[in-house]
């Protein structure tokens, strides 16, 4: 019918189609909140605080006001002055951040104010205008000084104790008893930040008589942005419209509503209307987004003779900054993880998040896994070690299997970690390298880990929505509340679609994260949007599919479940045969008798359990995706470098949408693991970001990647859709451990506090050296 | 004050106050808004563009001292509707994730590879190392590259 209807790309589910929005990416043409741009458009500026921690005593914005080209000041006066969190649902009294603060001030960087004028230069002049009166306040910025009872209490937490976490099972004070061997480690996970290339960036309109808000925004989450902007501006969800636009990168900082694009929206009200932007400098970006908490990780585990892990007990303190965000889903999902690694009876860790006068810790790509990834499988490999078992052998005997429920009741259905650290070992030459090449230097290290396809952060469900409407001509939109920032969700989802509808993918355009248009979906996080956005894409086709069959069975008075549609064309189940083309179906549908408009909509919430977070019981995800890492690296003695050679990477995925964009998911975990590893650390003194610039904070660039291998393990989840999993994060879990091991593998050193940097290396081989001499 | 800039083979006459990048003039005074920009200090390459022949950052090219020279952005890449042989590999090749640093890092690839369609892994590396992408699609970039340097060769026969 149409030139683009073309027999490509029929059946694409497992194929790599080309990325839906990959034309008008490398063309320019794509446009992300960055790019937005209005007639008579505001530029908004944010008031911060200079202080760590203050008492505002008074604000004075008068001069400002009278700036020439100033359009608006706002301050907490002109708010409702209510709060907003990330973690209501589960921990409601963790909603402790004002969209713009109105008492005190608890980082560099608070917001506190904003101001919309004509052009970038006369905002930042306005806010020069603003007289701010402070009274400064003795501050806390380590996490062990915070919790003493003499440290300053920043918000009216005992001890800057914002959360405190239990998980508790079994006994493992008196199974460790029984242990043959009791091994103690203490590791330090440092503060890497998202940084995606794109800062934060918004475009805020309130039509004033209308009472309609919209905002064109970066966000991972429009949904949750809607919500939270509604909140505190006092408003209806139908009154507020975030239009998610192509998104520069996420990485976690994009999940919530910011000062900023409540600013933008308020600004704008109070200038009569006029649109506002406000785009964060790098340096903004750096200081006043979100990053990752750093963690002092604990963890004692015993072990009988043989290698079978009896009872694991730790406590985990992280740097939570000024306030929760994330902060307590964070921190659970930092200690439960291993339950879906390692089977493990008798169980006790403790969490405490607590409250510094740095910037605001919330999610970041991993959420929690990456330190637990870190240090879990360092101190795994450290016992394996001790008892001078392989890595690899200790492992596999104390991993999960499929079909079971672990202790704090996650079902694991499909689990193909087995297979990951069987394929990964043998693609790696394991047995062959494994300590055998300490005179050369190198060394070869594993590392495990899992993860959950979503989890309930922030409300009651974690449904996803989508709408498939058939066109006349036979093209099709798919509507999805899901937010693509670059993942490809988009392209997978549209896959999906289009196989369950029986079309090709070409037919297909996808409208995503736009909350007056397209359903309700809780945002890109958690690797959720493969496995519960796109079961909703293919209820969503499913049900287009057979609002057509109605029409066609009740035309050729056949039984609608004998048909079904298949490669663009209508078919009888048993035996294949077409009855007709796809585009005649259509034609029939729209057809003078029938004038069906074709409207599929699908609706999925995943079938999973509440955690109880006293005691951290509960199946927080529909499925679990796993993955086995090796890394082969060689170190330089000198200069205590060292490069990472290659790593091979096993992941259950399920299936493979499109294994491109699989790959590439996996490779860029890897690259940001190995960031994480080597360079990624945000440096503080004092409250103040060090390092807030890609010059000082290095992130992966193109010189000096190792070989990355990466291998598809497809289990075929039955819940997943064509029996898709979740990824996106979990290969970034397990790289800095088996980077770690590989080194300890190498050169016979371990290195517990990241980065692992050559100063470290050569300082390590020193004291090695001294003990060595020591005993001689 | 007044200069001329050839743009994508278009001549644009500018008025300038003076201190505007060339990165202001492209996308605020011109709407070019296919360049990106994401540190504005030097530091990620994503406003890369061509300036005679050599990929430059636009966020640190004064326009005032630009007065005559030949500006290629990713607008001006396709040739009507066939994109370039760069912009096909990126698409074909699953290079593009989050996309933001793509225009950027299609204009440095270009540059390199019309000064030399046969680059080794190693010069290509060195020619891309300034421009970040953070969701770190390197390994599909260099095969992007790679490829579409087999085809400029072709072209040139």
């Amino acid at each position: 019918m149409k030139t683009k209807m073309t027999q490509e790309y029929v059946d694409p589910v497992g194929k790599s189609v080309p990325r839906i929005d990959g034309r008008g990416i490398v063309t320019g043409q794509t446009k992300y909140a960055f790019d937005v741009s209005f007639p008579n458009m505001l530029v908004g500026k944010m008031l911060r605080s200079p202080h760590a921690h203050a008492k505002i005593i008074s604000i004075d914005t008068s001069k400002a006001e009278a700036l020439p080209g100033v359009k608006a000041v706002i301050t907490a006066r002109d708010t409702h002055l209510i709060k907003f969190g990330s973690n209501e649902y589960f921990f409601p009294h963790t909603v402790d951040q004002m969209a713009l603060e109105v008492d005190k001030v608890r980082y560099i960087g608070d917001e506190i104010g904003a101001v919309a004028a004509v052009d970038e230069e006369t905002a930042n002049e306005a806010l020069k205008l603003i007289d701010v009166q402070y009274e400064i306040l003795p501050a806390v910025f380590d996490i062990e000084e915070a919790i003493k009872p003499t440290a300053p209490m920043i918000h009216d937490s005992l001890n800057n104790l914002a959360v405190i976490l239990p998980v508790n099972f079994g006994n493992p004070e008196r199974v460790m008893k029984e242990a043959d061997y009791v091994r103690e480690d203490k590791f330090w996970c440092p503060v890497a930040h998202p940084a995606p290339l794109e800062p934060h960036v918004c475009v805020g309109q309130w039509e004033t008589f209308a009472n309609k808000i919209t905002l064109w925004s970066s966000s991972q989450a429009p949904f949750k942005c809607r919500e939270a902007l509604a909140k505190t501006l006092k408003m209806d969800l139908n009154d507020v419209r975030v239009i998610k636009m192509a998104v520069g990168g996420g990485f976690g900082g994009k999940l919530e509503m910011l000062p900023m694009d409540f600013a933008a929206c308020l600004l704008s009200k109070k200038s009569g209307g006029l649109p506002v932007k406000i785009c964060y400098t790098r340096e903004e970006e750096f200081i006043a987004s979100r990053r990752k908490h750093g963690m002092i990780y604990k963890i004692k585990t015993g072990v009988k003779k043989d290698g079978t892990i009896l009872a694991i007990t730790g406590e985990v303190l992280a740097d939570g900054g000024a306030y929760c965000s994330y902060g307590p889903t964070v921190l659970a999902a930092s200690m439960m993880r291993i339950f879906m690694v390692y089977k493990i009876q008798h169980f006790r860790m403790s969490g405490y998040r607590i409250y510094t006068n740095n910037p605001i810790s919330g999610a970041m790509r991993g959420f929690g896994g990456v330190q637990s990834g870190f240090a879990v499988e360092s101190h795994m490999d450290m016992i394996a070690n001790d008892l001078g078992m392989d890595p690899i052998e200790f492992r596999l005997k104390n991993i999960t299997t499929p079909n079971m429920v672990t202790v704090n009741k996650m079902l694991l259905t499909t689990n193909g970690l087995r297979e990951c650290i069987e394929k990964a070992k043998d693609a790696s030459g394991w047995d062959k390298k494994r300590g055998q090449q300490k005179n050369i230097c190198r060394g070869i290290g594993i590392g495990i880990a899992a993860d959950v396809m979503g989890s309930k952060m922030y409300k009651s469900h974690e449904s996803a929505g989508a709408i498939v409407k058939v066109e006349e001509d036979g093209s099709v939109y798919l509507f999805t509340g899901a937010a693509d920032t670059g993942q490809g969700s988009n392209t997978a989802l549209s896959q999906i679609a289009a196989q369950e509808l029986g079309v090709s993918y070409s037919r297909i355009k996808c409208k995503s994260g736009d909350t007056e248009i397209t359903p309700f979906d809780t945002g890109s996080f958690a690797s959720r949007v493969t496995f519960i956005s796109g079961n909703a894409a293919l209820l969503g086709g499913r049900d287009a599919k057979l609002q057509i069959l109605e029409i066609v069975a009740k035309e050729h008075n056949l039984n609608i479940a004998d048909l079904d549609i298949k490669a663009e064309k209508v078919i009888f189940r048993k035996d294949g045969k077409v009855l007709m083309s796809f585009d005649k179906a259509l034609e029939l549908c729209y057809s003078f008798n029938y004038g069906k408009q074709i409207i599929g909509r699908g609706s999925y919430n995943p079938k999973t359990t509440p955690i109880d977070f006293r005691t951290g019981e509960g199946n927080v995800s529909g499925s679990y995706g796993f993955e086995a890492q090796i890394a082969e690296v060689e170190v330089n003695k000198e200069t205590g470098e060292v490069k990472v050679l290659d790593i091979w990477d096993a992941h259950d995925i399920g299936k493979a949408i499109n294994p491109q964009s699989v790959e590439s998911q996996i490779e860029g975990s890897l690259a940001m693991g190995l960031g994480y590893t080597f360079y990624e650390d945000m440096k503080f003194k004092n409250g103040r970001v060090l390092n807030a610039n890609f010059a000082n904070y290095r992130v992966a660039r193109s010189i000096g990647l190792p070989k990355m291998h990466t291998i598809l393990i497809e289990t075929n989840d039955p819940e997943g859709p064509f029996g898709a999993k979740g990824m996106g994060e979990a290969s970034l879990l397990p790289t800095s451990a088996a980077i770690a091991n590989a080194v300890e593998d190498a050169i016979g050193v371990r290195i517990k506090d990241l980065p692992i940097t050559p100063d470290k290396i050569i300082k390590a081989l020193k004291e090695k050296q001294a003990q060595t001499t020591a005993k001689a | 004050m007044h200069i001329q800039l050839t743009i994508n083979k278009k001549l644009y006459d500018l008025q300038l106050k003076g201190h505007e990048t060339l990165l202001e003039v492209l996308r605020d005074q011109l709407s070019l808004t296919g360049t990106k920009s994401a540190c504005q200090e030097s530091e990620c390459g994503t406003c890369t563009v061509i300036i005679n022949g050599k990929a430059v950052l636009s966020c640190i090219s004064l326009a005032a001292n630009l007065d005559g020279a030949e500006i290629r952005t990713i607008e001006g890449l396709a040739d009507g509707d066939v994109l370039h042989p760069v912009q096909k590999a990126f698409v074909e090749q699953g290079s593009v994730q989050c996309g933001f640093c793509i225009p950027g890092m299609i204009m440095s690839a270009t540059a390199l590879l019309e000064k030399n369609p046969t680059p080794t892994q190693t010069e290509v590396e060195y020619a891309l190392d300034g421009n970040i992408c953070r969701c770190a699609g390197y390994p599909k970039i260099f095969d992007a590259v790679h490829a579409a340097g087999k085809e400029m060769k072709e072209q040139q026969g």
